[in-house]
């Protein structure tokens, strides 16, 4: 509307330039410049007679040629305006009907009169369709800038962050939800798997309570079932994960995702048992032989091997598992000062930095073992 | 807001296209009342491209990549400052600029030449509406900023980095207010050919508008060469760039109007040929134009390749050149020739002067044509590079410029050359001094750099010279000469400056060209580099971001005698948005002479490779371009050429500086 209103006081505006100046009588004409300029030359002449750059016979000489061009333009005798005639009044008529013609009839093909202008930061605040995923998260983040507590907004944020693999985003959108809008299993099993993603996978002591707390909304619910039964394999109890995942691919729809995804991990941690089997370790016969023996004696075997196993890593520090199994057993065997001080080992030599370390770091944690850095 | 700009922009050009029949046909058949259209419809047009352009502006600004011109070159995250100037940095924008200061011109004509004959100041103005509606039509065929798109992205395609420059905010303009100034002697000339009426007061009025835009566009020649100086990276002021050459052309011819022009005000002589000096001058200017935009060049400054456009403006070309000339060699024999002059005169070194910057024009012309005609017949790809032009342009500028002092000293109609002569006897003296003085002392080799600082200085002393004999120094006591001088005409004063800045642009270019000192090589940090009896130490390299661009910044330590004078930057950035690299070079003034570094490859070990330059008197260049304007500024100020006042001219007879404010 504005445009309209702006484009006809324009409109109003060009013509007018036209049509006053054709309906005003036009002052006499006063065609006199040349005098002037002659009687400027003069006066000139008379300078430059006074400063002696010029002498008294070409002074003569030029003021005579100058006297002769005034007389001839003196006599050059401006024309009479001629009275109008009828093309004149055509051509008048023409020209001012030309302006709005001209004007709406290109601007008819040229124009989009219909597209409102488009500054970034308007488009920012108010997204359309249409867009990209990207353009559209780009829009988001720039109005949640503006307007950090809407909760809505970080909820349908969140994700997308995780589909796009920005999974650190992901736990923070995640968390804003939860914290404006309320908890909902499906929040709270979002953040967990973003803080797991985020993580590299690493199901940490946060996530897991993430998922604990979708649980306590909704029992039963398969993607917190499904990654805490990872928590408990990374954390060694392969044979809790194990039936955690049966009892998720047998409750869940036959064309639920979550028992395809169930039916894989068992696939996948049943390799990696069997693959950990080749490792040096407790065999199935020594706790087959362990479990035939006197409580002290199985202690005392126990004891003996994850000596052995502390000697090993002494030797050759380079074995993540291995650290993760030693942290481990010291916990079960309630030596949190051997666990602590294993934790410290493991983390000198992986490697401050390292995810090795970190892992070692979280079990650690979740264990309760905790070392002051 | 956007669509109003585009829509204004439809109504220029019906206001044009009314500009440039009604009063046309009101001068030819005496009718006031149409001749009275020009001057509101001119100054109308010049509002609603001004409005059109504001909101191009405006766009940028607000970074509205729903306009596909702004998508195409622009970048959310550039500086404000260059959002703005991005306006005119690309082809479509350049051309709402042009036009911008097209109408601009036609509007000031219009509200400043109330005293002009009403059928001339009529006729000139369809001649410019003229130009303005052909110019128009292009824009809004071929090349309008005002597209949309429905479905706008969420970023810019960013601007050419070389562009992002504050360079870019000045060149163009003062360029295109150089060029399209010369729209309005060019319309001048070709309405004296329609009326048949030629005298002193169109010279009169032509004068100042050539003066202005010969100021505009030394200027902007100037800003380009230190524009290209300073950011391509190379250290050349001057490459003989096809570019270049097109708005080098228009100001050689533009000076040779200039001085025709002054002829033809004082003695009614020369009027014929300044005419075509007028429409020559014009000509090259859309020449220029044509090479520039059509993108029959391939350089940094053609960023337009689309043929349509050029075949387009190939048809304005001809239009305009084609048709200004059928109408000189029509009507031109029906004007009256003027006075009468001896050759040695003052009328004589003019011609002299306008024959030799013609005739460099035209060589500038052949050069820079040639290898597009060798292209179109053959094929092959050739360059006239500078030894042609050096060779060619060189060895006439020679003869001009030892011939500048004697002009202003010749009195007119008939001179006296031995007077003259003896007069510029002790600039003679002390020119050939400061040549012996070169050839000893600074450098005893250079033979051309000996001739060449004695021609600087025999052109600087020639124009003092000038001054001292127009004020009478030596013939009557101090205090009477001081007096004198402090009255002398301003236009006296412009024709000194101006020539003393051609003497200090010769010095500058005499001085880089045979004195530089150049050196390459592989820095570390911590290395020292002499030049010059400076030392630079390369600090080292470090990472940095800008808003738009990450670069690695050297830092460079400057000292001479073991004393610090402070460090110097040089960066190599990368502009993410097109993936392209820059050089941003070190430059460092001492005096009227500069050091530049160049940061080159980055070498592995951590080296880089480091160009350095000592570049005696560069300075001088450009600072003596903006004295040629001081001088143009002064002139136009002069009372005398103030445009139709005669009343106020006359009390002003005798006291210039009063008539000033």
């Amino acid at each position: 509307m504005l445009f309209w209103l702006a484009a006809a006081a324009l409109t109003l505006v060009a013509s007018l330039a036209v049509l006053l100046p054709l309906s005003r009588q036009p002052r006499a004409d006063a065609d006199r410049q040349d005098v002037a300029v002659y009687r400027d030359q003069l006066a000139e002449l008379d300078r430059e007679a006074a400063r002696g750059l010029i002498g008294p016979t070409e002074v003569e000489e030029a003021r005579a040629e100058i006297g002769r061009r005034m007389i001839r333009a003196d006599a050059a005798t401006s024309r009479a305006a001629a009275p109008p005639r009828n093309w004149a009044r055509v051509l008048a008529t023409a020209a001012v009907l030309a302006v709005p013609l001209v004007g709406w009839g290109v601007y008819a093909v040229l124009g989009s009169p219909d597209l409102p202008s488009q500054p970034l930061s308007a488009r920012l605040a108010k997204c359309q369709a249409g867009a990209t995923v990207e353009e559209l998260v780009g829009c988001a983040e720039a109005h949640l800038a503006a307007n950090p507590e809407d909760g809505k907004g970080w909820d349908v944020l969140a994700p997308i962050y995780m589909r796009m693999g920005r999974s650190a985003e992901a736990a923070q959108a995640f968390a804003n939800a939860i914290r404006l809008e309320g908890s909902t299993a499906l929040r709270e099993s979002g953040l967990g798997e973003a803080l797991a993603d985020a993580a590299d996978g690493s199901v940490t002591p946060q996530a897991q309570d993430a998922f604990a707390r979708a649980l306590a909304i909704e029992p039963g619910f398969p993607k917190a079932v499904y990654y805490l039964a990872i928590a408990s394999f990374q954390q060694g109890r392969a044979d809790e994960a194990m039936a955690a995942w049966r009892k998720l691919a047998a409750d869940a729809a036959p064309d639920s995702p979550w028992r395809t995804a169930a039916n894989e991990a068992i696939a996948e941690a049943e390799r990696r048992t069997a693959a950990a089997a080749d490792q040096p370790g407790p065999t199935t016969q020594d706790v087959e032989a362990a479990k035939q023996m006197a409580p002290a004696d199985q202690q005392a075997m126990i004891e003996t091997m994850v000596a052995s196993l502390d000697e090993k890593l002494r030797q050759n520090p380079n074995d993540p598992e291995g650290w993760l199994r030693l942290v481990r057993s010291y916990v079960v065997l309630e030596r949190k000062d051997a666990a602590r001080e294993a934790v410290v080992r493991a983390v000198a030599a992986l490697g401050k930095d390292s995810d090795a370390a970190r892992q070692v770091n979280e079990l650690a944690a979740s264990l309760g073992v905790t070392t002051t850095e | 807001m956007v669509e109003i700009g585009h829509f204004a922009l439809v109504l220029a050009l019906a206001l044009s296209l009314v500009q440039s029949v009604v009063p046309l046909a009101g001068a030819r058949g005496g009718n006031g009342r149409l001749m009275a259209v020009g001057g509101p419809v001119a100054v109308t047009a010049f509002a609603m491209v001004a409005v059109s352009f504001a909101a191009l502006t405006i766009s940028y600004g607000r970074s509205d990549f729903s306009v596909e011109n702004v998508w195409e070159n622009s970048h959310s995250l550039k500086p404000m400052l260059f959002k703005l100037t991005g306006t005119w940095g690309n082809h479509e924008g350049s051309m709402l600029l042009w036009v911008l200061i097209l109408t601009l011109f036609g509007a000031l004509v219009a509200a400043f030449g109330r005293n002009l004959p009403a059928s001339l100041k009529a006729t000139v103005l369809a001649v410019q509406g003229f130009i303005g509606a052909v110019f128009l039509l292009f824009i809004l065929t071929t090349s309008n900023p005002f597209v949309r798109l429905v479905n706008p992205p969420m970023e810019g395609r960013d601007l050419n980095p070389v562009l992002q420059d504050i360079g870019l905010a000045i060149h163009p303009p003062l360029l295109y207010l150089g060029y399209v100034g010369f729209s309005v002697s060019f319309a001048f000339a070709v309405a004296a050919l329609i009326e048949g009426r030629l005298d002193a007061a169109w010279a009169r009025w032509v004068r100042p508008w050539t003066l202005a835009a010969w100021v505009f566009l030394t200027g902007g020649i100037a800003m380009g060469s230190y524009w290209a100086y300073y950011e391509l990276g190379w250290g050349g002021f001057w490459f003989w760039d096809p570019v270049e050459n097109a708005s080098f052309m228009p100001w050689l011819a533009g000076t040779a109007l200039l001085h025709s022009a002054i002829v033809m005000e004082k003695r009614g002589a020369l009027k014929i040929w300044t005419v075509l000096l007028a429409i020559l001058t014009f000509s090259l200017s859309l020449l220029g134009t044509f090479l520039v935009r059509s993108g029959v060049l391939t350089s940094v400054h053609a960023f337009a390749t689309d043929p349509t456009r050029g075949v387009f403006i190939l048809c304005i070309l001809v239009l305009f050149v084609g048709g200004s000339l059928a109408l000189f060699a029509w009507r031109a024999p029906g004007l009256t020739a003027g006075g009468l002059f001896q050759p040695i005169s003052r009328e004589g070194a003019l011609v002299l002067n306008n024959l030799f910057l013609t005739t460099a024009a035209a060589t500038v012309l052949v050069g820079t044509l040639y290898p597009l005609v060798v292209e179109a017949v053959s094929g092959e790809k050739i360059s006239v590079g500078a030894p042609f032009f050096n060779l060619t342009f060189g060895l006439l500028m020679l003869p001009l410029l030892a011939l500048v002092p004697f002009g202003p000293l010749l009195a007119w109609k008939r001179g006296d050359l031995a007077a003259v002569s003896q007069r510029l006897m002790a600039a003679f003296g002390l020119a050939l001094l400061a040549a012996l003085v070169s050839l000893i002392f600074v450098d005893g080799v250079s033979a051309f750099a000996a001739a060449g600082v004695g021609l600087s200085a025999w052109l600087i002393l020639g124009a003092l010279t000038d001054l001292a004999f127009k004020s009478g120094l030596g013939a009557v006591t101090a205090p009477v000469a001081l007096r004198r001088f402090v009255g002398l005409p301003r236009s006296v004063f412009g024709t000194a400056l101006a020539h003393l800045g051609l003497g200090l642009t010769t010095l500058g270019i005499v001085c880089v060209v045979s004195m530089q000192g150049e050196r390459i090589l592989v820095m570390k940090p911590g290395d020292t580099a002499e030049i010059a009896g400076y030392a630079i130490r390369f600090e080292g390299l470090e990472p940095m971001k800008g808003p738009n661009f990450t670069e690695e910044r050297a830092t460079f330590v400057l000292s001479r005698d073991g004393s610090p004078l402070g460090s110097m930057h040089a960066s190599k950035r990368f502009y993410p948005a097109r993936g392209m690299p820059t050089t941003e070079a070190g430059i460092r003034t001492l005096g009227f002479s500069q050091l530049y570094v160049s940061p080159g490859d980055i070498q592995d070990g951590g080296g880089l490779v480091v160009r350095i330059w000592w570049k005696p008197m560069v300075t001088l260049i450009w600072l003596g371009a903006l004295v040629m304007m001081a001088g143009g500024t002064m002139s136009l100020l002069d009372r005398r050429l103030r445009v139709g006042a005669p009343s106020r001219a006359r009390k002003a007879v005798g006291r210039p500086e009063v008539a000033a404010s």
